[in-house]
This record gives structure tokens, C-alpha cells and sequence, in this order.
């Protein structure tokens, strides 16, 4: 056993200049590729916000007319206000209930062991979106399912029960988000739980600290990095939600600005311009959420742990706990998962939305117009192969352009990774318009492949996040020795660096792969005749009021995820679970 | 080689001047069969849409079955995302659609006055009322009415008396609490408001009828759809507005609702059939555009989107008809297109700002 030793390492001084070797070729290549595919559309975004409004659209005159709209009235403010306050309950709940399921699993000890890591990132292969439609059904104050059960049971017994939920409330919107970004905290936390050395925690122990005394003192503080990272990429992932919120939060009176920015690109007249000039806002606040990030990372690197592993703790007895800390993760994965399925199942297998189950109710006839359908055939074929696609592009890109910026440290290649991460800050229906602007006079236009780097731009910032965490594991010795001993850069990337990154980049391909599979708010703008996807044929025939279709469309959309993860796990010999809480 | 550029040549002019022809004002009865000849050299038609999926597609599979040998692609899209995207494509020279169905009389209209519809009279053209055709650029081929839909578990006979008597029967307390409305922008969504703020019907309805529906205390929800699945669901008893064609669709399923049509019943052409002017497949293009507006087309769009058609002559031949609580429109209140253009926003930020005081 070796101790582990906290170390400053002395920060890079000064520039160097690359030299021009096969890895700044192929590098530079990716740099241009990265920000024409991630700048140019956010360019287009931004100047979108400058120009007057018809009733139908953009005037070719310039205008500050929505920036000043949307900066500075009440009403855009209180849009943005409402979506910050219900990402930032959201992030605090589903933190709360990630890393303290998280911890369970890492550091206690719990039963189910690493049989809980797939029960607790299930959620991930259901979109929130499907997620909505299937607690609609289940929590709606007369007719959900839920209360409808409940109900019946009560009257059994001779009362009357009345509604015990009601998802068409704040609560419900909260309730519906929490869940399905609970995974991110997870993912996000439990391997650094395990990984952390519990040396400290034991001398803070022996020291009289009682267990929670020495989780805050000791763990949490370690942590922070870590779990700022999560709670950033749930706050920005949450405050982009447009569905949940604007579907459910009509009936409460509830307007965010994600949903406002819908309204304004979709519903006549248009308002693109405030669309546009509110995607700014989103913009500025994940950059400056990146801009912390990056200095709590920076702040994180110069400590590192040299040496072999560290003493792996001896897991906490939960003792009388240990019942309900499972029952805590099992009731998780019951509303998370479990319900959500099972009632989207049953509701796919009904001719029309109703809680008074009878034979004739149900049928077959959405799933056989699934796969009969040409265009529900092709979207299958679409969405698969987009999901392998760009889960391997933006594996292989965000992984060298992380690489560079750690390993190379030249100004270029930061502000090349910095690029890389903007478009996570741009919803997706506004960045949308500005790639439908940079490609509209290209031949992709039109065709399946705009989706594919519309996915690119939108899911590399995750690649270069989660890669860059890899990479700073790595000890840069490894590589150093193979370059001393005559190999190439590229041949050290290749023989060294990436084996040991084999985990974190199978996690950023199964990670973007989930991601593109669930895309919806650029796709509606971008999808054509020629390439629909599954995600928006499910918006679609929701939107037409076929929802068992879209029912239909969401249970085989998850099986689809599914498979493909047990296929890539199969060929890849990598866990899932595993892999992503390792990214 | 030579020879083979020079049939290019010769196939590109007769082409030409098919689709030369097809840019002519009329087309006999004899033209058809040439119609159907150069657009099965085109072998293809984008029809960007705005109607649900399902019933197009099955418009799709008729017209398809009747002329084979031209593959239709759809595209959903509703309507002034439709027109942006149409807008934007014509304007960067991506010319991709060929057919529009396009939700919105003004949008319509637009275009055409842009010079992007392709004047295109169809052989039915007299057939279709003047209030469901713009100029020779576009058509309506069925008719959008206003209804209030009711779940028949929820709403007694009796009360459904009370909702058809007049718009104003939601205003019975007994409806208080027990109904929903939809806080969107969209034509049908706008067509009563267009009508209650209407001088004509000032007195009688006017912003204080909308203050009244409002202190019932509906739920809200964000769209048609969702309200009429919720209405279905038996989550609120009745929608106070919807339009007939999409509770037809639930009705056909086996869904346990009516609707009711009170007296004016606003009832207008709000989707709107178009040949582009820059159409890929012109002759492809109006020959659909010819079978839609035909009677073979009016029978099978009725049959599967169950809204009824425009065109004179036709018998409305949906079930629903058959039905005897099912009553046909007592009287058609028709849109003032320049004062609807001119009031739309500011009418529907009015209804919407007084939806929120329901709360």
C-alpha cells in the first residue's frame, strides 16, 4: 500500500509553440472542424437577436428592439428568474438524492452492491420528455393512474381517498425533472466516492469526529469539485427543459424562459429575434458556470494524487439503516423507471387516453404502424445510426481536443476547448436556427447529415468535459517514457493514453449516443422528409394528439437505447455504469 | 456520348414544357393522363404538411394506390414554422417542397402575394366556395368549425342542452371548476375570440364574456391536443373550444366524448393547399394537388381526417354524421381576414392575459 501524498505541482509557465508534429496536424484539423460546427451556428444565433420582427418572421433591418426586450422588461426577467429558481430546486433535490444514493452504493454497506449502479441510471434511457407523458398518466389529479389505484383500493375499505398526487402542479414539474436528472448527480459522484482514499476520514475518525461529522468535514470538502461539476451540467441541462415545464406549468400559471423561447421560434406570430436574444441570456450563464468550473478544476489539478491506489475504505455499516438506505434506492428506481415503463407500456396499448381498463380498450395497432409505417422505419434507422455516429465523432474529438488543452497547455488549445463547451449553454430550439443558417445553403441541408452535426455541436461539450476529467488521471510520466523511448506523439496517444482512457471514452460514447437518441429541440427544427429521427416522429404524433402513438414510439425509443448499450458492452467489454461514473 | 447529351437535351425541354403546361391556368379532363405521365417522370412529391400524421399519410397511401409510381414524402410541420422554413429554403435557392398544407389564411396569402405559390386553377375550382380559396394559389380543402367537446361520462344530456344552447350556456355555475380551456396562439384557438370581440357581437359577448369564462375557473392547459387527450381521460368534464375534425378522430377510436356547436359556429378554412412556385416535381405536384381538391379526395379526406370537405356536390359521408345527437351548423360565422391580420396578436394577448387572471 502506498500513501497517498498531496503535492502542488507547479502551474505551467509561459507558452510554448507547437512544434509540427502528425498530432498538430490531425489536432488542427479538429480544431477547425470543432468551431465551424460549434461557431459558426452560434454566431448565426447571436445575430439573429439583432435584427426587426414581421409578424412571419425576420425584417432584414437591423434592431436592439428584443436584446432590450428581453434584457430589460419585467417579463422576460421574471422567465428567467422562474426558469433559475425551479433549476436551481431541481439541481438541489436530484444532488441531494444522486450523491446520497451515490454514497450508498460507494461507501456503505448497502446490499445490491453494483446491481443498484443500473437501477439508479435506468432513467437515463427514457427521455424526460417520453418521462412526461408516461407521469401524465400516472399522476394526473382524476385520471392518473396512480390516484385512480389508490382510489379503488380506498373504497375497498369503505373511504374515499380523493387524489393523492397531482402532476399538473410546481410540484409535479420538480417531482418529474428531479427524477430523470438524478442519474447526472450519480454518475457524476460515485466513482470519485470510491476512489476517494479513506485515510483522512479514518484520522478524522480516530480523532472523535462521529461518521457525519467526518463526511462534512473530511469527504464533502474533497468532493466539491466533483459535485459543482454535476450540479452544473443538472442546472444547465434543467434550465433547458422546455417541455416539462411549459406543458405542465400552463395549468399553475408558470412560464420559463426555455418555454417562452419555444413560443417565440414556433407559435405565430414570431418572435425570433427574442428567441434569439434569450438564448444570449441562457449563454452567459453557463459560461460563467464553465468559467467557475474550470477554476475548480484548475484549483483540483494542483493537487493530485501521485502513487498507486489509495487505501480503499472499509465500508460503513449502515446498521439499523441498511433496510431502509435499499428501500431509499429500490423506491427510486420504482418511480424512476418501473413506473414510468409500465405505465407507458399499458398507455401505448390503448386505442385512447382512459382509466377504466376494459378488453376492448387495447390494442396492437401502434406498434403495428410502427414498424409498417416507411417513415417510422426510416426515423428507427436514423436514430441508430445518428446515435453510433456521433457518439463515435464526439468520443474521438473531445477526447483529443481535452487532451491537447491538458497535455499541451498552448492558449490555441484552450480557447479551442473552451469553444467546444459553448454550445451547451444555447437552447437547443435557438441553437437549432443557427445551424438550420449555416448549413441552409449547403447540400447536407436537407438531409440526415445536418442531424449528425447538429449532434456533434451540441454533445461535444460533454465529450470535452468528461474527457478532460479522464485525462487528468492519467499520470503524463506514462506517455513521457514512451516518447523518451522513441515513439511519436500519436503513437503514444494511441499505445498509452487512450487503453487507459479506454473507460472514460466508452463513457462519452455511450453518454452521447443516449443524448442524440433522446435530441428533440433541435431536431424538430432541423429533421426533413428525407431524415426524420424517433424523437421527433414521438413530438409529432404527440402534437398531432396521438399520444399512444407517441407512447409507442417512446417505449421502443428506450428498448432501443437498451440494446444498443448491452450490444456496446458486449463488443466493447465495458459496463456501462461503470464506465460513466469512471467518465 | 453526343447522342446521349442530345435525348438529355430533348428530355429536359419536353419536360419543360410539361411542366410548362402545368404552370397554364386550367387543365382538361384529357390533360390528365399527359399530367400523370410527366409527374411519373418525377416519380416524387415533397408535401410539407401541417395536419396530423396519420390521417395524411393515409391521403398518402390513396393517392399513391391510384397514380403509382410517385413516391410522396411527408414532412410535419405546423404553421409558421412551415412558412420560416419555406421562406428561408426559397430564398437560399433550396428548393425541396413541392406541395404545402399550410396553417393559416394570412401566412397563406402571403406567400402567394411573394409570388412563392404557383397559380394553379384545379378542375374543381367553382366547386370551392369563394371564403375557402385564395385566387387560383391556394385552396382549403376542408373546413376547420369550433366545438365544445364533452366527455358523455361527465356531462349529462342535459347539460350538453345547456352547452349548445349558446356560447354563453358555459356561464351556467354548474359548469364552474369543471372544464378546460387552451392557452395557445394558433387560428383555431383564435377564430372565437375573433368572433366574440366582433362589434357586431360586442353587447352580447365582448371582453366581458371572456372575463366571465375566465372567473369559472377552467383549467389550462398549453395546447388542443393535450386538453382533448385530458377531456377523453375524463380529467375535466368538457374543453371549452376545440374544432370538430380532431374530436372525430378520438369519436372514430371509440372515445366516450361529443361536441356541441353553438349558434354562430365560426367555421372557416384554416389549412390551406398550395403548389410551389418553385416545385422540384411541378407536375407531380398538381397532379395531387388536383386529386385533393377532386371528389375522389374530398370522400377519402373526410374518410380519414373526418373533417368535412369544401367542396360543393359532395356528400358529407362521415359516420359521425349518421349520429342523432350530431347536429350540422345552424349558422356559419365567416373571419374578416383584415381586421383578424390586423387584431390577431393583440386580441390573443388580451384572451391570455384574462386566462391568467383564473387562477
Amino acid at each position: 500500500m502506498m500513501t497517498q501524498v498531496a503535492v502542488e505541482r507547479r502551474p505551467a509557465t509561459g507558452m510554448t509553440a507547437p512544434r509540427i508534429t502528425g498530432e498538430t496536424v490531425l489536432w488542427l484539423v479538429l480544431a477547425v472542424f470543432i468551431t465551424v460546427v460549434t461557431i459558426v451556428p452560434l454566431l448565426y444565433t447571436i445575430d439573429s437577436a439583432f435584427y426587426q420582427e414581421t409578424p412571419f418572421g425576420l425584417s432584414p433591418r437591423r434592431s436592439l428592439t428584443a436584446i432590450v426586450n428581453v434584457y430589460t422588461s419585467a417579463r422576460y426577467l421574471s422567465y428567467l428568474g422562474a426558469a433559475l429558481l425551479l433549476a436551481g430546486i431541481v439541481t438541489t433535490i436530484a444532488l441531494a438524492m444522486g450523491i446520497l444514493m451515490a454514497f450508498l452504493v460507494a461507501r456503505t454497506d448497502i446490499r445490491g452492491g453494483r446491481a443498484l449502479d443500473i437501477v439508479i441510471i435506468m432513467p437515463l434511457f427514457l427521455s424526460p420528455f417520453t418521462g412526461l407523458i408516461a407521469w401524465i398518466v400516472l399522476g394526473s389529479e382524476n385520471t392518473g393512474f396512480v390516484n385512480a389505484l389508490l382510489g379503488a383500493g380506498a373504497a375497498r375499505l369503505g373511504f374515499d381517498l380523493g387524489p393523492v398526487i397531482n402532476i399538473w402542479s410546481y410540484a409535479g414539474i420538480v417531482w418529474v425533472m428531479s427524477l430523470f436528472f438524478t442519474p447526472f448527480a450519480y454518475l457524476f459522484t460515485v466513482n470519485n466516492l470510491r476512489a476517494m482514499d479513506s485515510s483522512l476520514e479514518e484520522a478524522a475518525r480516530m480523532n472523535g469526529a462521529t461518521p457525519l461529522q467526518a463526511i462534512m468535514k473530511v469527504t464533502v470538502p474533497i468532493m466539491t469539485p466533483a459535485f459543482f461539476a454535476a450540479g452544473l451540467l443538472i442546472f444547465v441541462l434543467s434550465a433547458e427543459v422546455y417541455t416539462i415545464p411549459g406543458i405542465i406549468g400552463s395549468t399553475t400559471g408558470f412560464t420559463t424562459l426555455p418555454w417562452q423561447i419555444y413560443i417565440d421560434s414556433t407559435v405565430a406570430p414570431l418572435h425570433r429575434a427574442h428567441a434569439a436574444a434569450a438564448g444570449t441570456v441562457m449563454l452567459w450563464i453557463t459560461v460563467g458556470g464553465v468559467i467557475i468550473q474550470r477554476r475548480i478544476t484548475r484549483v483540483a489539478e494542483r493537487f493530485v494524487t501521485v502513487g498507486g491506489k489509495g487505501q480503499r475504505a472499509k465500508p460503513i455499516a449502515l446498521g439499523r439503516w441498511r433496510a431502509p438506505a435499499l428501500a431509499f434506492v429500490l423506491a427510486y428506481g420504482f418511480c424512476a423507471v418501473l413506473l414510468p415503463l409500465v405505465a407507458l407500456l399499458v398507455f401505448s396499448l390503448m386505442k385512447y387516453s382512459s382509466v377504466s381498463f376494459s378488453a376492448d380498450l387495447f390494442t396492437t395497432k401502434h406498434y403495428v404502424d410502427l414498424f409498417s409505417i416507411g417513415n417510422t422505419r426510416l426515423a428507427l434507422q436514423n436514430t441508430l445510426m445518428l446515435g453510433l455516429l456521433s457518439g463515435a465523432v464526439c468520443m474521438v474529438a473531445g477526447t483529443l481536443i481535452s487532451y491537447m488543452e491538458m497535455r499541451r497547455k498552448t492558449v490555441l488549445a484552450s480557447i479551442v476547448a473552451f469553444i467546444g463547451v459553448l454550445p451547451v449553454a444555447v437552447p437547443g430550439l435557438v441553437y437549432g436556427i443557427g445551424l438550420l443558417w449555416t448549413y441552409l445553403r449547403t447540400p447536407i441541408y436537407g438531409t440526415v447529415w445536418i442531424l449528425l452535426l447538429a449532434y456533434i455541436a451540441k454533445f461535444i461539450p460533454y465529450a470535452i468535459v468528461v474527457s478532460r476529467s479522464g485525462i487528468l488521471q492519467i499520470n503524463r510520466e506514462l506517455e513521457e517514457s514512451a516518447r523518451m523511448s522513441g515513439a511519436s506523439s500519436l503513437t503514444a496517444l494511441r499505445r498509452i493514453t487512450m487503453p487507459i482512457l479506454k473507460p472514460t471514452l466508452a463513457a462519452i460514447f455511450f453518454f452521447v449516443m443516449l443524448m442524440s437518441i433522446k435530441e428533440l429541440s433541435a431536431s424538430v427544427l432541423l429533421a426533413s422528409q428525407r431524415g426524420p429521427v424517433l424523437s421527433v416522429l414521438t413530438w409529432s404524433y404527440m402534437e398531432s394528439g396521438n399520444f399512444q402513438f407517441a407512447a409507442a414510439v417512446g417505449v421502443v425509443q428506450s428498448m432501443i437505447m437498451v440494446a444498443l448499450v448491452v450490444i456496446t458492452r458486449l463488443a466493447f467489454r465495458v459496463n456501462l455504469e461503470k464506465a460513466l461514473a469512471k467518465g | 456520348m453526343r447522342f446521349k447529351a442530345l435525348m438529355a437535351c430533348l428530355g429536359a425541354v419536353a419536360s419543360a414544357f410539361a411542366a410548362g403546361q402545368a404552370t397554364g391556368q386550367t387543365l382538361s379532363q384529357a390533360d390528365e393522363a399527359k399530367l400523370y405521365e410527366a409527374a411519373r417522370k418525377e416519380g416524387q412529391i415533397v408535401w410539407y404538411e401541417a395536419a396530423p400524421i396519420e390521417p395524411m399519410q393515409e391521403l398518402v397511401n390513396r393517392f399513391s394506390k391510384k397514380y403509382p409510381g410517385i413516391e410522396v414524402q411527408l414532412l410535419r410541420i405546423t404553421g409558421p414554422q412551415q412558412y420560416q422554413r419555406f421562406m428561408q429554403e426559397t430564398e437560399a435557392g433550396q428548393h425541396i417542397a413541392d406541395l404545402l398544407l399550410l396553417s393559416d389564411q394570412p401566412l397563406t396569402r402571403d406567400l402567394a402575394e411573394r409570388g412563392h405559390l404557383a397559380k394553379w386553377r384545379v378542375p374543381t375550382h367553382d366547386r370551392v366556395p369563394e371564403p375557402f380559396r385564395i385566387g387560383e394559389f391556394a385552396y382549403a380543402p376542408y373546413t376547420t368549425d369550433i366545438a365544445i367537446v364533452y366527455n358523455t361520462n361527465k356531462v349529462s344530456e342535459e347539460e350538453a342542452k345547456i352547452l349548445a344552447s349558446s356560447w354563453k350556456g358555459v356561464l351556467d355555475p354548474r359548469f364552474k371548476g369543471r372544464f378546460a380551456i387552451v392557452k395557445r396562439k394558433c387560428g383555431s384557438c383564435y377564430a372565437p375570440i375573433h368572433m366574440f370581440l366582433d362589434e357586431k357581437f360586442k353587447a352580447e359577448y365582448g371582453e366581458p364574456f371572456l372575463r366571465a369564462v375566465a372567473a369559472q375557473k377552467p383549467l389550462i392547459y398549453s395546447d388542443n391536443p393535450i386538453a382533448l387527450d385530458r377531456i377523453v381521460a375524463g380529467e375535466r368534464d368538457f374543453v371549452f373550444w376545440l374544432w370538430e375534425a380532431i374530436a372525430v378522430t378520438k369519436w372514430q377510436q371509440g372515445a366516450p366524448i361529443r361536441w356541441v356547436r353553438p349558434t354562430p359556429t365560426p367555421e372557416w378554412g384554416n389549412s390551406w393547399q398550395a403548389v410551389s412556385a418553385h416545385a422540384p416535381h411541378p407536375n407531380a405536384a398538381r397532379l395531387m394537388q388536383n386529386w385533393l381538391m377532386s371528389e375522389e379526395g374530398a370522400i377519402a379526406l373526410q374518410a380519414a381526417y373526418g373533417s368535412s370537405t369544401v367542396l360543393t356536390g359532395v356528400q358529407d359521408s362521415r359516420p359521425v354524421t349518421k349520429e342523432p345527437w350530431h347536429k350540422p351548423i345552424a349558422q356559419r360565422y365567416d373571419m374578416d381576414w383584415d381586421r383578424w391580420e390586423k387584431n390577431y396578436e393583440s386580441d390573443m394577448t388580451l384572451w391570455q392575459k384574462i386566462q391568467d387572471t383564473s387562477r
